[in-house]
């Protein structure tokens, strides 16, 4: 149990620092960057970042993803892990303009 | 941008109307007053905007997932308040009080959780004036629309006869039960604090979640196209909880208006 323990211990802080993050930012109502590549079957942490004032919802059927970000501020979405393919995002508030998709590789 | 808020008022308002009219119309049914509907749904829109008004903090909590743990424990408590719903009408006589307790607490929480996500997404347009009248315009269509489902589901229930008002009650309260557990287990699931799955099923071509029927169904029975085996293994064992609870209060019910 103590090995176990100890083991734990070990590698909680190796599977924190395992999770990639990666940056997303909401500006005029547009996803930068619009398309993001990660490896397949890999957990990933997106932080999406909303530089404008108004607040937006991240949202995404394929990938079963939905959150608001408040304008001027930023959320965590953990996604993954995943099968190869392409997985397409859309800003819920603003659908015409706040498009993009996770490609995974 | 007219249609785009029709759509999403619409969502929102249609989740909340529905479990409105379904306890309006058991409280109809049962000769329980609904003067406690008021100050719960006002004690609900207070609490929305609050939520609103301090989403960026809200967000902020739990290294950034703390909108899923709030929106999760929402949840839970709408779901708690219906199982203590479904158990107190089977109680001989009837537990009015805590049906009362109960129906408030969910009335309540469900317009903060509907609620705030109306408010923060209004809100949003009140800087942009020149597409605000259109948000604002398609928000009352959205909101007009799931206000008529909602009053049709109230009338459908009302004109039955007590006993199979409660019963379609008790089966809408069921799916609902199921669909707020899938929710809080899907945002478990994007908050990384369940384990991320692939899905059990892929029914996206058959009904797609974009849809108005998809969207009707998420709203009824918590539908997803694409679910995870631990979200329906948690749907199945909240609908079997409901389900036997709801058909054993039935039965002393049945016996309460029979005697």
């Amino acid at each position: 149990m103590r090995r176990f323990l100890t083991f734990v211990f070990f590698m909680l802080p190796l599977t924190v620092i395992a999770t990639p993050v990666i940056e997303i930012e909401i500006r005029n109502h547009l996803f930068y960057p619009s398309e993001i590549s990660i490896p397949a079957d890999t957990k990933v942490k997106l932080l999406i970042i909303n530089q404008d004032p108004t607040a937006e919802e991240f949202e995404s059927y394929e990938l079963n993803r939905e959150k608001v970000i408040p304008g001027n501020s930023k959320g965590v979405v953990f996604i993954g892990p995943l099968p190869t393919g392409e997985y397409p995002f859309f800003g819920e508030f603003f659908p015409k303009t706040a498009q993009g998709k996770v490609i995974v590789k | 941008m007219l249609i785009n808020s029709v759509i999403i008022i619409l969502r929102e308002v249609l989740e909340a109307a529905l479990i409105v009219s379904v306890l309006l119309a058991l409280c109809h049914n049962l000769h329980l007053s609904k003067k406690r509907f008021i100050a719960s749904l006002l004690l609900g829109a207070l609490l929305a905007s609050l939520y609103a008004a301090n989403l960026n903090s809200i967000s902020d909590l739990f290294d950034g997932v703390g909108q899923e743990i709030v929106n999760t424990s929402l949840y839970l408590i709408i779901f708690t308040c219906l199982i203590l719903l479904i158990i107190a009408i089977g109680k001989k006589p009837i537990n009015t009080t805590l049906v009362l307790f109960a129906v408030s607490g969910c009335l309540a929480v469900a317009l903060v959780r509907e609620g705030s996500e109306v408010i923060i997404y209004i809100q949003g347009f009140t800087s942009s004036p020149n597409l605000f009248q259109s948000v604002l315009a398609g928000a009352f269509i959205g909101a007009g629309i799931g206000f008529s489902i909602g009053v049709f589901f109230y009338y459908l229930i009302v004109n039955l006869s007590p006993l199979n008002g409660v019963r379609l009650s008790l089966f809408i309260l069921i799916l609902i039960c199921g669909g707020m557990i899938s929710q809080a287990t899907q945002l478990l699931i994007q908050a990384d604090i369940l384990a991320s799955q692939a899905p059990l099923w892929n029914s996206e071509g058959w009904v797609s979640e974009r849809s108005m029927i998809g969207q009707l169904l998420y709203a009824l029975i918590g539908y997803e196209s694409t679910p995870s085996p631990i979200q329906v293994a948690f749907y199945l064992i909240s609908l079997a909880i409901a389900s036997i609870l709801a058909i054993m209060s039935l039965r002393t019910f049945q016996f309460n208006t029979t005697e």
